[in-house]
């Protein structure tokens, strides 16, 4: 009762708008919640169309039948945005959501209770305490379609220890993780309804781009430190040519008719912080090839790590600034999705608190097994397949990190809504370059490794030309199909010269 | 004297008025334009009275064969006519004489020096023409093979030089000289458009539409972007196969580069009507009454036979000029890249110069440059990549490996022109740091020497 109470509270809460334990919108995190894979036929998308969703779902195939019933618990985080009332009224809010799963769990673990209590706290309690663990397992582990792909993480160490095949130990594991960093990043989100603004945005901050995090942890480990440079850069210059690029060219195609505009003001500002980021990442590989430091090596190593703990320090004050003008952002978000607003208004609390920080640890558990045995693989594979190393870091590498993003903007684009889009993916390389990046290289000195911010100097150029291009093109507020397809084309120019691309022999450095 | 508006990129507006030849429509638009560079009596058609103000019809009848029974007359009459339209009208066309000199002087004297130069001058007046003549075409074809025609012709000029470059092996001199077409179109052309119109109109500072230019500067960007990356992955020695890499790379970026052109055609020809209305690319659409009154002046077929003229003249000429570069840059003492970069863009760029200038003085700044920057991006969005493929077809190992300096200059040019565009005024000081800019660039070019402008040649 207590427990349920409390989530009545918080579900209350959401009656208010401004108290609102929504994240922070644009910069601080990837918009797990916005986004939650509709592109998969995930039913939780609540992006998409209400009205007849919840029936829609090719989830539902799966599953045993078609929800009859609404959890007031669930719906009443959203109801307020509908001007529904609190409880009850599951009628209307089940064709407004796709909580329909919930009931549906509900239904298949205990239907007498499931069927109808109007009134959530009677039954919720009951509910809770018999179905809280399996009902958890199923919406982390088996509702979203991606997880089709979660059997690839086992295989792949099975593979690793039976055959030692690392080309095919490599895809398994990178198809493995996938899914995983997808749920990472919702049970993410579901943690942060119960944290709050800040905790949540700090969270959302952190876990965003935890799996990048974690594969470059491990390769850390492995003294693979080019591996580390070239995956994160890897992920920047996916996130703003193909993730646009795809998001562009979809969303142009899409409707045909207009010209898509966004925010010129937002995608100026997000530009402006990722040059400036990417600056001062540059610095030391400039110092570096200009051959004038003063103690060769070293300086440069010096020179990266204070510079990683400066870029830290404007990453904190840059968290600090978003959640200090968020009630501002709010205002303007809200006006610009108020259509499709209510389906991105609702977020479900799917997960008890302590469940989702569970689900939290054990996911990033699974994660970090995984990516040991990806890291392990990733030599081996380069070698099997015959591609370059950087090649695999480059390109291959990041398709896990940003594969949930890459989802998410090609549907907000495909819904007219360039500036989420914007966010997600300019926003992604914006915390890559300003948090990722300088906490490989604190990490590093912690262990002890050399890691320093001297991409050689064919990935700087790169970094530097495609942020530069990509920063001129958004200032213009407007896309459409071709600039989509320019940026995807740019893309697989990028990835041809990283194909026949080679590291120059250490003893250039 | 006709004044023409040559407007070499794709005018994607096929005004409707192709087969309408009406005398007064046609006087009264030669009455409206304003004179360019070239109008001026011409002394080999004094007959061409009939283009002034105050010509009578029958003057005009009688020598335009406007009415039928003249003009189904003599074939004779027809060629006369024809000739006289196009190629005694321009003033430009005084240089014409020079091509064939040029020839002469090769077989008599071999003297490489002067066999360039005056094939130089021989080779632009027909560059004009050619634009001339497939804008006639144009007329007939409708939008989309008009912009096509465009396009392709638009070019033709240096595609041709450049072919013929290819075939002797001179791959330096290619990638030179398209290269050179780029910087001069952003900043000579783009600098004295400005420079001219910011004179003229003194009092006031000339605006354009920004929107359209950051669109098309950001294409061009995007443009060089793709065409840089061999270079850089050349100079930062990171590639697997030294030498073999970066050509591979170049093929493919040079197909991926042809996709995006057609892509980008097609684009344009269909957001035409819907998006850019008010937005003067290179069509020259709005608010150019010369263009919009423009009829053809010649029939379908005579500009297919012109168009097919001037193309075969500029070959043979091109011939001798590419033959004669080496010897050219021996004789005159200057290196084979200043001749590349500087001089040989002249060629093909000489039209769309005078143009660009002619419509910054119209205050008709949008115009202008969408010629600048539609040509920049047209080479190198499709003549760049379709000689690498070009190349690749005829075993020459021409790739996108532009040298470091150039490749550096390069993507600086097209960095700041596109910042400088973004505000959307012009004045004559802009213009003048523009063109002084390129002065600088040239010279650089003057002192700077290829380091290994041997190993490049492959005969």
């Amino acid at each position: 009762m207590q427990y349920n109470n409390s989530r009545w509270k918080r579900g209350s809460k959401k009656d208010e708008s401004t108290a609102l334990p929504r994240l922070p919108r644009c910069g601080l995190h990837r918009h797990r919640h916005r986004f939650d894979f509709a592109g998969a036929g995930s039913p939780y998308c609540y992006l998409q169309p209400e009205i007849g969703m919840a029936m829609g779902s090719p989830d539902f195939d799966e599953e045993e039948e078609i929800p009859f019933r609404e959890e007031t618990s669930f719906i009443s985080s959203s109801s307020p945005r509908k001007g529904l009332p609190h409880h009850g009224s599951q009628n209307q809010v089940h064709h407004n959501h796709n909580h329909s799963h919930n009931s549906h769990a509900y239904s298949f673990e205990t239907t007498a209770a499931a069927v109808l209590s109007p009134d959530l706290p009677k039954s919720s309690v009951f509910r809770l305490l018999r179905i809280t663990r399996i009902r958890s397992l199923y919406v982390v582990l088996i509702k979203a379609k991606i997880n089709l792909l979660l059997p690839f993480g086992p295989l792949a160490i099975a593979l690793h220890y039976l055959t030692g095949k690392h080309g095919w130990v490599f895809f398994f594991s990178l198809l493995g993780i996938t899914p995983l960093a997808e749920r990472l990043g919702y049970v993410t989100e579901q943690l942060a309804f119960y944290t709050g603004p800040t905790v949540g945005g700090l969270l959302n901050a952190t876990f965003g781009n935890a799996t990048e995090m974690i594969i470059s942890i491990f390769a850390l480990k492995n003294d693979m430190i080019r591996v580390v440079q070239q995956s994160l850069l890897g992920s920047i210059l996916s996130n703003m040519l193909l993730v646009l690029g795809c998001a562009f060219f979809t969303g142009g195609i899409v409707h045909y008719k207009k010209v898509q505009v966004f925010n010129k003001a937002a995608a100026v500002v997000n530009s402006g912080l990722l040059l400036m980021a990417v600056m001062g990442i540059l610095f030391p590989a400039v110092l570096h090839f200009t051959h004038s430091e003063v103690h060769l090596g070293k300086s440069v190593l010096s020179l990266s790590r204070f510079s990683s703990c400066v870029m830290l320090i404007a990453y904190a004050s840059y968290l600090f600034f978003q959640l200090k003008s968020q009630p501002n952002l709010y205002s303007s978000v809200d006006e610009e999705g108020v259509s499709g607003e209510n389906s991105d208004e609702e977020e479900e609390l799917e997960l008890t608190q302590t469940e989702a920080i569970v689900w939290l640890a054990i996911l990033t558990a699974w994660v970090s097994l995984l990516s040991g045995y990806l890291v392990d693989a990733i030599e081996g594979a380069s070698e099997s397949l015959n591609m370059s190393m950087a090649f695999i870091s480059v390109i291959l590498l990041p398709i896990v990190g940003n594969a949930a993003e890459h989802a998410s903007a090609i549907m907000f684009a495909m819904k007219d809504k360039l500036d989420i889009t914007i966010g997600v993916a300019v926003g992604s390389s914006t915390q890559i370059s300003m948090f990722v990046i300088p906490f490989c290289v604190v990490v590093g000195w912690c262990m002890g490794k050399e890691m320093d911010l001297n991409f050689q100097l064919f990935e700087t150029a790169t970094l530097f030309i495609t942020v530069l291009v990509v920063a001129f093109m958004m200032q213009e507020g407007t896309s459409n199909y071709f600039k989509g397809l320019m940026l995807i084309l740019c893309y697989l120019i990028v990835a041809a010269s990283f194909f026949v691309h080679v590291d120059p022999k250490s003893g250039d450095d | 004297m006709e004044s023409r508006v040559q407007v070499k990129q794709p005018p994607l507006n096929a005004p409707g008025i192709s087969d309408d030849l009406s005398e007064t429509r046609k006087m009264n638009s030669l009455n409206g334009r304003l004179t360019d560079k070239f109008e001026d009596e011409v002394p080999f058609s004094p007959e061409i009275t009939y283009h002034q103000p105050g010509s009578t019809l029958a003057a005009r009848g009688s020598h335009s064969g406007e009415s039928p029974a003249v003009h189904r007359e003599t074939l004779g009459g027809i060629i006369y006519r024809s000739i006289r339209l196009v190629v005694f009208s321009n003033r430009l066309n005084l240089l014409m004489p020079f091509g064939p000199l040029a020839i002469l002087v090769q077989k008599l004297t071999g003297h490489h020096g002067w066999v360039f130069s005056l094939s130089l001058l021989g080779i632009m007046p027909l560059a004009e023409r050619l634009g001339y003549a497939t804008e006639q075409l144009a007329f007939y074809t409708g939008d989309t093979v008009g912009g096509l025609l465009n396009a392709t012709f638009g070019n033709a000029t240096e595609l041709i030089i450049s072919l013929y470059a290819l075939k002797s092996g001179l791959l330096r001199v290619v990638q030179l000289s398209l290269l050179g077409s780029i910087l001069s179109n952003m900043l000579l052309v783009l600098g004295c458009a400005f420079l001219s119109g910011g004179i003229v109109f003194n009092k006031k500072e000339q605006v354009f539409n920004k929107a359209a230019a950051t669109v098309n500067s950001g294409l061009l960007l995007m443009a060089v972007m793709g065409l840089l990356f061999p270079a850089v992955l050349h100079y930062t020695r990171t590639e697997v196969h030294f030498g073999k890499s970066e050509l591979a790379l170049s093929r493919f970026s040079s197909c991926v580069m042809l996709v995006a052109y057609a892509a980008y055609l097609f684009f344009q020809l269909k957001s035409q009507s819907r998006l850019y209305i008010a937005v003067n690319e290179e069509e020259g659409e709005a608010g150019d009454n010369s263009n919009d009154d423009e009829s053809p002046e010649i029939s379908k077929w005579e500009s297919i036979i012109w168009l097919s003229v001037m193309t075969a003249w500029i070959s043979i000429l091109s011939e001798y000029l590419v033959g004669a570069i080496e010897g050219a840059s021996n004789a005159w003492n200057i290196p084979v890249t200043f001749i590349s970069v500087i001089l040989l863009p002249l060629v093909g760029n000489a039209a769309e110069h005078a143009s660009a200038i002619m419509f910054a003085m119209k205050d008709k700044l949008d115009i202008s440059l969408g010629v600048a920057i539609g040509s920049s991006t047209q080479i190198s969005m499709f003549v760049i990549p379709f000689c690498v493929v070009m190349g690749w077809i005829m075993r020459q190992p021409l790739d996108l490996n532009f040298q470091l300096f150039e490749t550096a200059a390069l993507f600086l040019t097209v960095i700041v022109v596109a910042f400088m565009l973004q505000e959307g005024t012009a004045n004559y000081f802009k213009g003048l740091m523009l063109v002084l800019c390129y002065l600088i660039v040239a010279a650089s070019f003057y002192v700077h020497v290829d380091s290994n402008s041997e190993d490049q040649h492959v005969t």
